[in-house]
């Protein structure tokens, strides 16, 4: 029986969690995607007919000799004191996640051999010159890429060339890339491509603000209802509670006409305002500053104390835990909010991340592992808090639903 | 002195005065004037045109889809819902061990942002992503495109993950619920010879009204305001199949800026809402959680 229960919570566990998991681990993926992996990419094998392999790949003073074997086609030339060989297309590639390159290769005599490569705007740079020793037989020789030695546009690749001199025959086939796995590269696309490093700063200083001004304005308010006898402070409680109900989509249009009126809309204040003083701020902190001894208050008010020295200096300090609660609540909520940042921003450099997020899987081409390595930046900061705040984070949730 | 008290008061209040009077008083107000007008974001001029917005609504193809796959939305994901965070909350109480981790395992998901979420279970349904492959391992057929880009799949592939993404909020939910439940009447029970179904009928499921109430209202109020998952994963497509109201209200007011028919669909929403709240009210009177 209980083996029974085990497997089924261990079950929904996996369910749980395996999608977040993915995330990380396709992130980290060079090319295609967690199931299909391009560790190593081919990029000529020299098997097509010669029409389409002209369009592919180009020789270098030589011709393009192609020559059969046992159903394996490969290119041949004559090496020359001049360096000649052959330059494979790639379009215009980024060669940033290439951790090595992969040929194999015959020759008849000692040669030099060279790789480089030629970027959009031609300009060609060579980054190995290496002597190969005569060997009859077919070998596979693997040249290290260090793409931060090179000075050329590594962004917008369009050839590679491999070139060698010296003399008799050389034969060469199945040129590939193999790519590094894992690979932080795709963090630092997204980073370089959209303004993802933008939108944090954007996401952090809404969020730190909102939690800043809620932790501060809220419990000023919270003060007043727990401590303070007033006429209609009931009825005042009350409609605080009832504007919890009120869905943000009632109030977005006229916020949205209010923020463009007075010329706010796409300012950082036009996401933090709304969100400084929430009514779960004020109800929570209203519940811990009561259960809080009064005789804290009438001594220090006796000693000479004010309103707002009695507040800061003693009920504040005291109200620490649910200070945190209210705190992480807040920046969860606010990091994680599309709605609001989505219509009071316009621009590009004011998006919050999760705009960003949003809209970068809309207007641009992505692949699965960029599009998963942007989320996990949008996503990192809250497991981060939520693994180490994840007690406070729950009490926070059972403190909102036993308002209600 | 009174009077110097007063102005304390006041003065403590204002933070939230000035915030309720700018974002929400003003607002709800503003925007029933609005709804009864034809303002556009684009041009000042404004014209009355009384109940012109909220009889359009109605006579609105797109807002009538809007309005129908909203409410399927609801009526099939929130019971599925509270039915599964139920049974994990009282497998989860049934005294096993690291009862701690599985929950905060099952709560991770309703702490990551949706956008976040709705880009996971984009790659999770594309075509040639994890789900299809799982099934074609499985010896099933698949479709040969993303299932959110179909008609027939789009929403109820959302209304899969959305289970999944608010499972975990629900069970823990139903965890402090369970807990509450004092130890003696399960030992009491257990003297008496009950079996454990019969406890869990007769103790623990009447116990846990009061939370199932709560359950279900507060994701039905959500469930009525689902957005994100909709405007990231498909944009209300294929053919309005996953249009729902605030993707609507959304799409009205701030892409065709017809503001006032906007904010008519705000409160057409907003009515909705109060009215699942008074039933949980009516129903929760006298019952405490």
């Amino acid at each position: 029986m209980k083996i029974f229960v085990y497997s089924i919570l261990t079950v929904f566990l996996f369910i749980s969690l395996f999608p977040t998991f993915m995330m990380f681990i396709t992130s980290f993926v060079p090319e295609g995607d967690l199931f299909n992996r391009t560790l190593v990419k081919t990029v000529t094998d020299f098997e097509v007919p010669r029409t389409v392999l002209l369009n592919r790949v180009r020789p270098l003073n030589t011709n393009l000799n192609l020559l059969k074997e046992e159903n394996n086609t490969f290119f041949r030339l004559e090496a020359k004191v001049d360096f000649s060989g052959i330059a494979p297309s790639l379009g215009s590639s980024d060669i940033n996640r290439i951790k090595y390159i992969r040929f194999r290769i015959r020759n008849q005599d000692p040669i030099i051999f060279r790789i480089g490569f030629k970027d959009i705007r031609e300009r060609i740079e060579y980054f190995t010159e290496r002597i190969l020793e005569t060997d009859a037989d077919w070998k596979t020789i693997d040249v290290k890429l260090d793409v931060r030695k090179l000075s050329i546009d590594v962004l917008h690749i369009s050839q590679l060339r491999i070139e060698v001199s010296g003399q008799g025959y050389v034969d060469i086939d199945d040129i590939a890339f193999i790519n590094k796995y894992p690979t932080l590269y795709n963090f630092l696309k997204v980073l370089r491509d959209d303004y993802f490093g933008r939108y944090l700063l954007n996401s952090t200083i809404v969020s730190v603000s909102s939690v800043l001004g809620n932790l501060f304005f809220c419990s000023m308010v919270a003060y007043v209802f727990a401590r303070k006898q007033f006429r209609f402070k009931e009825l005042l409680f009350s409609i605080v509670l009832s504007t919890m109900m009120i869905p943000p989509q009632v109030t977005i249009i006229p916020t949205f006409i209010l923020m463009r009126k007075i010329g706010l809309i796409d300012t950082y204040w036009a996401l933090i305002l709304p969100n400084l003083v929430t009514p779960f701020g004020i109800f929570l902190m209203r519940q811990y500053i009561e259960q809080l001894p009064v005789e804290l208050d009438n001594a220090a008010y006796v000693d000479g104390a004010n309103n707002f020295q009695i507040f800061w200096y003693i009920l504040l300090p005291l109200s620490k835990p649910a200070l945190a609660v209210l705190g992480i609540n807040t920046f969860v909520l606010t990091w994680n909010d599309l709605f609001y940042p989505l219509i009071l921003t316009t621009s590009r450099q004011m998006r919050t991340i999760q705009v960003g997020l949003a809209l970068y899987q809309k207007l641009n081409v992505f692949t699965w592992p960029t599009l998963m390595a942007a989320s996990t930046i949008a996503g990192i900061p809250i497991i981060i808090v939520f693994l180490i705040f994840e007690k406070k984070i729950i009490s926070g949730i059972l403190e909102g639903a036993i308002k209600s | 002195m009174k009077s110097k008290e007063r102005m304390v008061i006041i003065l403590f209040l204002l933070p939230w005065i000035i915030s309720f009077g700018l974002f929400t008083f003003y607002p709800l107000f503003f925007s029933i004037l609005v709804s009864f007008t034809n303002y556009t974001g684009l041009k000042p001029s404004l014209e009355f045109v009384s109940m012109n917005n909220y009889t359009r609504a109605f006579s609105d193809k797109v807002f009538l889809t809007a309005l129908k796959n909203t409410f399927l939305f609801v009526i099939i994901t929130v019971p599925i819902t509270t039915v599964i965070s139920l049974f994990l909350g009282i497998l989860l109480t049934s005294g096993i061990r690291f009862k701690r981790i599985f929950q905060a395992g099952y709560f991770l998901p309703s702490v990551i942002s949706m956008v976040v979420i709705s880009m996971v279970w984009l790659y999770i349904y594309s075509a040639t992503g994890p789900l299809n492959l799982f099934l074609t391992k499985l010896g099933f057929s698949v479709p040969t495109q993303s299932w959110l880009a179909s008609t027939k799949t789009a929403l109820g592939s959302i209304m899969v993950m959305d289970i999944w993404s608010a499972l975990g909020y629900y069970t823990v939910l139903y965890v402090a619920g369970l807990q509450s439940i004092p130890t003696e009447l399960y030992e009491a029970a257990k003297i008496d010879g009950a079996t454990k179904w019969q406890t869990i009928r007769r103790i623990t499921l009447p116990l846990l009204k009061p939370t199932t109430l709560f359950v279900i209202s507060i994701n039905s109020i959500r469930s009525f305001q689902i957005f994100t998952e909709i405007f990231t994963l498909t944009g209300g497509g294929p053919a309005n199949s996953t249009q729902t109201i605030v993707h609507y209200l959304y799409d009205v007011s701030f892409r065709k800026f017809e503001m006032g028919y906007g904010s008519a669909v705000a409160y057409i929403l907003f009515l909705i809402i109060m009215i699942i709240t008074l039933i949980q009210r009516k129903l929760l009177k006298g019952e405490k959680l």
